[in-house]
């Protein structure tokens, strides 16, 4: 709820383009937010992902990332679950899967999109793949990262329930700074 | 641990904020790269852009369009052009829409163009 697909959408309706709708609207993604902020139960999807989003996953109940500390926790089931962890490009023969595990969870709810090959990057799409989670589920936060570590995780977790505010969106991935090419590859 | 407790116990609230101290681990990590200005041509954008494998990198005329969400950190473009691409160092990347993860990457304009 994190001004993610869904906020935009509710904004584009014309039911919501009142004022009174705008202010109902912040303040019920702002309870969702604070209730959702320090108890939250995760379940992971993997859709065709290499397995290695799964072991920085992993890692994230390890004693040094400690992610119960945070008020996160993992669930077997997603009737228990707020949010939904998906790894993977999506591909096809599980979209009936991916749309069940949406389904079954109890809203309020948020999907976050985990590592390049959900992001769209490594898989384009074709007969196996859809190519992106974007394509079948609402995504709320997209977490990038090839895997992404267990510090990103936890930044795109705590970016999900409001806890922190994004910071790519102010990153230029420009440096500065003119460095001279080598010569050889001036003159090519 | 004994002193968490005991300052849940206290605050009612046994949660911890984030995050607490930088983390040590977070120096060795791969990271997307960062373009330098002023050094990249047209040419150099092309060779960038067939280097990377996922897809990350595409030249729209006189810019060179980074996606953030597409790059795995796999360092062929540094290792392509080590003096024109450097590691950004962060990694810290999530986003709440697609766009914010399309950078924009202005190339330097040779003469005659």
């Amino acid at each position: 709820m994190s001004g993610g697909s869904r906020a935009r959408a509710v904004a584009a309706s014309p039911a919501a383009r009142a004022p009174e709708g705008d202010v109902l609207a912040a303040r019920l993604r702002q309870r969702v937010a604070s209730q959702f902020g320090r108890s939250l139960h995760i379940r992971t999807l993997d859709t065709g992902s290499c397995a290695v989003c799964e072991q920085e996953i992993r890692l994230l109940a390890a004693p040094h990332y400690d992610l119960h500390r945070l008020g996160f926790f993992f669930t077997p089931a997603p009737r228990h679950a707020d949010l939904l962890l998906v790894t993977g490009p999506m591909i096809r023969a599980f979209d009936v899967a991916a749309r069940k595990t949406y389904e079954a969870m109890p809203g309020p709810k948020l999907v976050v999109a985990t590592g390049a090959c959900a992001l769209g990057g490594v898989y384009p799409a074709d007969a196996f793949v859809y190519g992106a989670v974007g394509e079948i589920l609402p995504v709320d936060v997209w977490i990038p990262g090839c895997p992404p570590s267990p510090l990103a995780l936890l930044q795109g977790l705590l970016v999900a329930v409001d806890r922190l505010a994004e910071k790519v969106s102010g990153l230029t991935f420009t440096a500065g700074g003119d460095a001279e090419p080598p010569a050889r590859e001036a003159e090519r | 641990m004994p002193l968490w407790f005991a300052r849940g116990l206290r605050r009612g609230i046994v949660t911890t904020r984030y995050p607490a101290r930088p983390d040590r681990s977070a120096a060795g990590l791969p990271t997307p790269p960062a373009f330098r200005a002023g050094v990249i041509d047209r040419r150099l954008a092309d060779r960038l852009v067939a280097v990377c494998p996922s897809r990350a990198l595409h030249r729209d005329g006189g810019v060179l369009v980074f996606d953030v969400g597409r790059c795995t950190a796999c360092g062929r473009c540094q290792e392509a052009a080590p003096w024109a691409v450097t590691p950004s160092g962060e990694f810290e990347l999530a986003g709440t829409s697609p766009a914010q993860f399309v950078k924009q990457i202005g190339l330097v304009q040779e003469v005659g163009q």
